[in-house]
């Protein structure tokens, strides 16, 4: 049977864009692009190379603050 | 499980070879990582009388016990060396992205020992550390030698990666050390130890993970620390016109009482640094004119040249370090300076806008951009130069250097063409008056001669920073008196008012109602707050913390929690403060074995204020200096003319053991 691959899904209302989970991903899947969540213009994280996610799950981990579930 | 990695890279650039060493677990129980393990290492391994650009230097490049464990607002990193700029002991503090990617690769610092015959960079990652050749790295600016570094060495890991620029390979003095495109360990001269060794860069591209030994509780910290930031944001009615007039408001106080530090936060998240600009023209904070001037000569018309507001019309995005949850730096665009030479820069902080602000008399704000990135891509401290360009601009003033010797310029006070021109030649070292001045103020002054000393504003080797000591002599002391001299982020009266530390230290007293000359007269009482805001800043620089989470205090930034939660030590706040002594008192005695002349140290006359400014708000002020000085030392239990730990406070705080632990190299 195949494991169902998962991705990284950020809740933007909680994220405090710190960048943890970014340099956390050891393939640098995540990029501090977006830019269209609050009125400072803040860069959160975003999924910028989905094709090599493992699925590994180390940025939900490593948030500091558990703003980041692993979704199918 | 215990938050750091237990390890040290050591490459030796002489012998090609890199080695990864344990450390024991005491160590860090005693001075904990990052600049603690830095000043373990040097003190231990650098011969005294090593020539600060020689072979027997050793630069650090070390991470925070913190770093990476699930605490907030502690990314930091720090180079440790021994300084070229003061003779003695030099760290340097950055954000940005580095001190994870240390950690990553399995270790807490990695030490640079020797010095290669040819350019070469550092890679490291899971399987290990390779020195490799630089040549065609060498003479590219600190930007474009990031992204080529990167791009060059991005595998599956995209590397972080710490580099010079120009200025660090010609040796300037006042040159720093960049990572994140442009965020700057600059001070302390640590750019040219590591051009002294050939080294243009390091790459870093491990995945290794980093154990605490109470995740949840480090996240429940965080969760707690996270929420009060979120709900911190300044009203929409505070624009940056109203700053001077709170400026003028917190000048005119005669006393002092608690501040709470999270109203920094709301100030830090609007426009970062820069909300002290105007701030701290009105409230006596700011030197003018090369420290020889007041806030009456730079009126309104100049200083609306600083308002936070017009910086913050340049920042396309906010810009965070790691692990950070604030967002006080920003990515400005230039791209409409001098024909769009540079598309961006990071927004420049305060000490940058006042420097090339108030200090040169200048209220060209598009030419205070300009310099910062000038500065930026050569890898040049800010402080630094606009302390040189002052000093440079009062010699030509009083006929001292010349036009010839400027190479044609016509300094004058605020004459932004002029001062732009002459950043260009430091930056490029260029022949003549860019070499003569790109070692700072002190060198400049030797060379010059001709009376040029009265004008070179440093303590110790090191320019001044933006802040004047005449309104906080705690501040003063701290720029005579620590073991990197002139730094404005040890110790302060104002930072104690925020820090709490007096809810959680017990020796400490009660925080009462003061009056504001209460802290001009040397006294035992004053002089141990700054003992323990020292103490509480050494630990802050050996867990990678971020100064402005610092400023809003204990209460808010639990950083004796996180520790506990990170190593599973359990220790008292009164515990950790003696680990910050151990660590202040290791730094110095890294000069005591240098055989630092600790004299030296103490600041210009100017900033003392001798003679007393004649007229602004800091008229009449004059600091005890010498009285202040003594008493800080006898309260760290060192020696009170020499400056010099005494033998039974290295012998009390296992100074002499520890220095024995571990494998020695020397």
């Amino acid at each position: 049977m195949v494991k169902e691959k998962k991705i990284p899904l950020v809740d933007y209302k909680l994220c405090m864009a710190c960048r943890v989970c970014i340099t956390a991903c050891p393939f640098s899947c995540l990029e501090a692009d977006k830019t269209d969540i609050d009125s400072y213009r803040k860069a959160y994280p975003a999924l910028v190379r989905p094709e090599t996610c493992t699925g590994c799950g180390i940025c939900a981990k490593s948030c500091p603050i558990d703003v980041i579930i692993m979704v199918s | 499980m215990r938050g750091y990695m237990g390890k040290i890279l050591v490459v030796d650039l002489t012998a090609g070879t890199c080695e990864v060493e344990p450390v024991p677990d005491s160590v860090y129980e005693k001075v904990l990582s990052g600049v603690g393990l830095g000043a373990w290492y040097l003190t231990k391994n650098i011969p005294a009388g090593a020539d600060p650009l020689g072979p027997l230097n050793i630069l650090g490049f070390t991470s925070g016990l913190l770093t990476g464990t699930g605490s907030v607002m502690t990314g930091r990193w720090m180079v440790v060396c021994k300084s070229p700029l003061t003779g003695g002991w030099g760290d340097s503090n950055c954000g940005g992205n580095l001190s994870p990617a240390i950690k990553q690769c399995g270790v807490d610092a990695i030490f640079i020992r020797g010095q290669a015959s040819e350019p070469v960079y550092l890679y490291v990652d899971n399987k290990g550390a390779e020195i490799r050749p630089a040549e065609k790295y060498w003479g590219l600016d600190a930007i474009e030698a990031e992204k080529a570094l990167i791009h060059d060495n991005w595998n599956k890991k995209k590397p972080a990666a710490a580099v010079i620029g120009p200025a660090g390979e010609k040796l300037s003095l006042i040159s720093g050390i960049s990572n994140d495109l442009g965020r700057y360990a600059a001070r302390s001269g640590v750019g040219a130890v590591m051009g002294s060794k050939k080294l243009k860069g390091i790459a870093l591209a491990g995945t290794k993970l980093v154990k605490a030994h109470d995740v949840d509780g480090l996240k429940a910290l965080s969760k707690e620390y996270a929420n009060k930031i979120r709900k911190a944001n300044a009203p929409g009615i505070l624009k940056g016109a109203l700053m001077p007039v709170l400026g003028k408001v917190m000048g005119s106080m005669k006393s002092v009482s608690p501040i709470d530090g999270m109203m920094t936060s709301m100030l830090l998240k609007k426009w970062g640094s820069i909300m002290n600009n105007t701030m701290s023209v009105k409230n006596g904070d700011a030197p003018f004119k090369n420290w020889g001037g007041s806030d009456k000569d730079y009126g309104r018309k100049y200083y609306k040249s600083l308002n936070p507001d017009k910086f913050i019309a340049r920042e396309e995005q906010k810009y965070h370090c790691y692990s950070c949850i604030v967002g006080c730096g920003g990515i400005c665009k230039i791209g409409d300076l001098k024909d769009g030479r540079y598309p961006h820069t990071h927004k420049p902080e305060y000490e940058t806008a006042m420097c090339f602000g108030g200090l040169l008399m200048n209220r060209d704000t598009d030419s205070i951009f300009y310099i910062n990135e000038v500065c930026n891509r050569a890898g040049l401290d800010t402080i630094s130069v606009g302390g040189t360009v002052a000093f440079a601009i009062e010699c030509y003033e009083n006929g001292i250097l010349t036009e010839t010797d400027t190479g044609g310029l016509k300094l004058s006070w605020g004459k932004a063409s002029e001062i732009v021109a002459l950043v260009e030649k430091i930056a490029a070292r260029e022949l003549g008056i860019g070499d003569l001045l790109a070692d700072g103020v002190k060198k400049a002054a030797e060379k010059i001669g001709r009376g040029s000393e009265k004008f070179a504003i440093h303590a110790g080797g090191q320019e001044l920073p933006m802040h004047d000591p005449k309104i906080d002599p705690m501040l003063g002391t701290t720029y005579s008196t620590d073991p990197t001299p002139g730094r404005h982020t040890t110790s302060g009266g104002l930072y104690y008012t925020t820090s709490s530390l007096w809810e959680k230290v017990s020796w400490l007293p009660p925080f009462r109602k003061y009056s504001k000359s209460e802290e001009y007269e040397p006294t035992e009482v004053e002089t141990m707050k700054n003992v323990a805001y020292t103490a509480f800043k050494m630990i802050v620089d050996g867990t990678g913390g971020c100064y402005y989470a610092m400023l809003m205090g204990v209460r808010h930034f639990k950083i004796f929690e996180f520790l506990n939660c990170a190593t599973g030590w359990n220790k008292s706040p009164d515990e950790y403060i003696e680990i910050g002594r151990r660590m202040q008192t290791l730094r110095q005695q890294f000069n005591a074995k240098q055989k630092v002349d600790m004299a030296s140290f103490k600041m210009h006359d100017r900033a003392i204020g001798i003679p007393p400014l004649e007229k602004g708000h800091n008229k009449g002020l004059s600091l005890k200096i010498d009285e202040h000085i003594r008493l800080y030392r006898k309260c760290w239990g060192w020696d009170e003319e020499t400056g010099y730990p005494l033998e039974s406070t290295l012998e009390e705080m296992g100074i002499n053991g520890l220095l024995n632990e571990g494998v020695l190299n020397g």
